[in-house]
């Protein structure tokens, strides 16, 4: 702890010193260092490249460590305004607040503070504000624990914001950057989550290749978006630009409807840009495989050890990773699983909410054995062994 | 950074704890290299252990704490250190090799 | 921008809707009204759909009047009787969640001064007791304390009136309402006295019963928000259903209330009354 000293006259913030570019030159072209850092520090790193106007958190383990490191990037100049909120119903307010301002606007959360914030999270979408939120997992359900388990993924799928769930620290750089530019593209105008494993991925260290920082994503143009930012910059019209459709009328049900019904194509429409700035919204080992792992987050790193193991000993198991949980890449999965005799579907949490979601996908369209499992929540590992036991019950269970 | 030369496998932690665990290769002989989370982000370190590899396919190893490497598991709290550890093991290693080569064939 | 977004391009104006073309010829922008204008200019508010004899939507209508800079003006609200006749007024209003008010008046003010620094843009809180101090209460404090740069005013009608009328915390210590079936047992919660401790620069409590003081009030605490730091207006705004106000009555009511318990009150810090004498002089 040390006194604030104020920053002297001639002082330039270090983001005016970078040269700004489009998510598509700094994901994919742009020359790479590899680097072995955690994913709070590949947080960091994405943060200092997005261009971020505005930043607002509240602390809780495992997402502290990420947003005190965005304070400290605020304090050297790559993010315009930050301040530590009075709790998460506040932060995601004012987070979206700022985005409707027409700027770009950032925060992060963990298990019980996403659950806080639900409220306001949930109306992100049809607000039309294009925040980004960093979601650490961790356990929500009481007994209080701060270990690893996504149930809370579970609870935002259906609420047409973008979600995005990292497997390592390398994903957590580069899907927060794609997130940045994709949910501010017109078409797209909505906003994003990006979830990893907390623990796991935030406390651990990873291989992490990224690019020079003296580059950020281009700056938000709060001109262009599918609906004028709340800045008072468009001629007046005598109607509220945030209707409050409460009448209990036909024309306030269809209005309410549609406006739905756009959100959830809007989300669809940022599939395209995903799968370019992601090279894919799956990723897919051994295609011509008969036994199949599909899952997301770190799930995927117990199930490609496993992969790797089983082709050792002459067993050709395949995986499909899923990138974006929303847009949920239907087609792509589909296509990928259409031949497999057993799928198996590993997850970090009790209600197996990846498995519904790949059983109602895959329903009539596949002829597999969809196997529960495995799962393991509460801060439960994973071992490689456990997902291997499973490939092996699944042959035995449905020869 | 540490060192990527003679890695032969980059894999999670099998045992499902989190981080990540590199495998070198020289000969019969390597390093595992073990990296796993911690609560307080400061305290993560290295875990390196001397190993003698029993298989290729599957790959299989023993951990091996009779060579004069190292006895017991070590612990570096940051890259260089572990990286002069690595160089004097890809040494030791190397010319372990050569010498085993020399002695006649059983 | 500037009030160039307002007047329509050349040759256009004919064939815009007669409302529209009222509130360019016609309308305050870009002027000072004072309120024996009333009747003579096209209002930011007219229609809304608030019941008949309300004195909330009287003061919502002088608050528009008052607003300095309406086209660099955006309100903030939370549900309740208020934002059915807010959101007809003629500035952006953000229909927010469940007393976010203020939280979302944070966000919004400083993103607004990241993309505008050279235009101030005035944003404005504006909405019921309960939004504000019951469910917002943790948003509306940090928000003080943090001396966020935006206006803060509470529509005070002691009740939650959208809902069918459930007591809230400024509701008087035994008025029998929804939810307080043997009466309400706490005091009215004192919000003046929290904003005075938060350090609030401009604090005033007043009733719509001298609209001319209704709109300079609102002026002060829209320029003290954007020049100084955070300002709070507390006005009583009756329900004249859940208190059974006979609409003829109402407006005596708010005089009665006035001079039994709700009398014209502002609490000015040194630096807003320093500021506010400049800014007044100077137009003197």
């Amino acid at each position: 702890m040390s006194n604030a000293v104020a920053k002297p006259k001639d002082w330039v913030p270090k983001g005016d010193l970078q040269k700004e570019i489009s998510a598509e030159k700094m994901l994919l072209e742009l020359p790479r260092e590899l680097l072995f850092i955690t994913g709070s520090e590949a947080a960091r790193e994405a943060i200092k490249r997005a261009n971020i106007d505005c930043a607002i958190s509240y602390p809780i383990t495992p997402q502290s460590e990420t947003m005190q490191q965005a304070g400290y990037l605020y304090d050297e100049g790559y993010i315009k305004e930050y301040y530590r909120a009075e709790e998460e119903i506040g932060v995601m307010s004012a987070t979206a607040g700022a985005s409707r301002a027409g700027v770009r606007a950032l925060t992060a959360t963990s298990g019980p503070g996403l659950m806080r914030g639900m409220e306001a999270i949930s109306s992100w979408p049809g607000a039309r504000v294009t925040p980004v939120l960093l979601d650490m997992c961790r356990v929500i359900n009481t007994p209080l624990a701060i270990q690893p388990d996504n149930i809370e993924i579970s609870f935002l799928l259906n609420t047409g914001m973008i979600m995005l769930h990292a497997e390592n620290q390398q994903d957590f750089f580069d899907y927060t950057l794609a997130a940045c530019e994709v949910t501010e593209h017109v078409d797209v105008t909505l906003p994003a989550m990006v979830s990893v494993d907390g623990f796991f991925v935030t406390h651990a260290r990873g291989p992490v290749s990224i690019p020079s920082d003296e580059y950020k994503l281009n700056r938000r143009d709060g001109w262009r978006s599918a609906v004028p930012a709340m800045d008072n910059e468009n001629p007046p019209a005598r109607i509220s630009r945030d209707a409050p459709i409460q009448k209990s009328n036909f024309i306030s049900y269809h209005m309410h409807a549609s406006w739905q019904q756009e959100v959830f194509a809007a989300l669809e429409r940022s599939g395209k840009y995903f799968e370019k700035l992601l090279k894919g919204r799956i990723e897919i080992i051994n295609p011509e495989a008969e036994d199949f792992i599909i899952c997301s987050g770190s799930a995927v790193s117990q199930a490609r050890e496993a992969v790797r193991q089983e082709g050792e000993n002459g067993r050709v198991v395949g995986l499909v990773k899923v990138k974006t949980l929303r847009p949920f890449p239907t087609t792509s999965i589909v296509n990928a699983l259409k031949n497999a005799k057993r799928i198996l579907i590993p997850e970090f949490n009790q209600a197996g909410w990846m498995h519904k979601e790949v059983c109602s996908v895959l329903y009539g369209k596949c002829k597999a054995n969809i196997v529960d499992g495995p799962r393991v929540f509460g801060g439960m590992t994973m071992p490689t062994e456990m997902v291997i036991e499973w490939l092996a019950k699944a042959r035995k269970d449905f020869p | 950074m540490f060192l990527q030369k003679n890695l032969i496998l980059t894999r999670t932690e099998p045992g499902g704890q989190g981080g990540y665990q590199f495998l070198y290769k020289i000969g019969q002989y390597g390093v595992s290299l073990g990296s796993k989370p911690q609560e307080e982000i400061q305290q993560i370190h290295w875990e390196a252990d001397v190993i003698r590899y029993t298989s290729e396919t599957p790959l299989q190893y023993e951990v091996c704490h009779t060579t004069e490497l190292a006895s017991k598991t070590l612990r570096f709290l940051n890259d260089s250190t572990l990286n002069e550890f690595l160089e004097k093991a890809f040494n030791y290693f190397n010319e372990l090799e050569a010498l085993e080569k020399m002695l006649p064939g059983e | 921008m500037s009030l160039d977004t307002i007047k329509p391009s050349p040759g256009f104006l004919e064939h815009l809707p007669i409302e529209y073309q009222d509130l360019v010829n016609h309308g305050q922008y870009g002027k000072k009204m004072k309120a024996s204008d009333m009747g003579k200019f096209k209002e930011l508010i007219e229609e809304h759909p608030m019941c008949a004899g309300c004195a909330m939507t009287l003061f919502i209508r002088l608050v528009f009047i008052g607003l300095p800079n309406p086209e660099h003006s955006v309100i903030v609200g939370t549900a309740g009787c208020g934002r059915l006749a807010i959101s007809q007024g003629n500035v952006p209003f953000i229909y927010g969640n469940y007393g976010d008010t203020n939280s979302t008046a944070s966000g919004l003010k400083r993103g607004l001064e990241l993309r505008f620094p050279n235009q101030k843009k005035d944003v404005i809180a504006m909405c019921g007791d309960g939004g504000l101090v019951d469910i917002g209460f943790q948003g509306l404090m940090h928000s003080w304390f943090r001396n966020e740069k935006f206006a803060t005013i509470m529509l005070d009608n002691e009740v939650y009136g959208n809902t069918g009328g459930q007591e809230s915390g400024m509701t008087l210590k035994g008025k029998v309402l929804k939810m307080a079936p043997r009466g309400k047992v706490d005091e009215k919660m004192d919000v003046m006295g929290l904003a005075k401790v938060a350090g609030v620069d401009y604090i005033a409590r007043i009733a719509p019963t001298n609209p001319g003081r209704v709109l300079r009030t609102v002026r002060r605490a829209i320029l003290v928000a954007r020049e100084i730091g955070s300002s709070y207006i507390q006005a009583y705004t009756s329900c004249n259903i859940e208190y059974s106000i006979p609409t003829p009555d109402v407006m005596k009511d708010a005089f009665d209330i006035e001079k039994e318990r709700y009398g014209f009150e502002e609490i000015v810090s040194d630096r807003a009354k320093k500021f506010l004498d400049e800014v007044e002089k100077k137009k003197k």
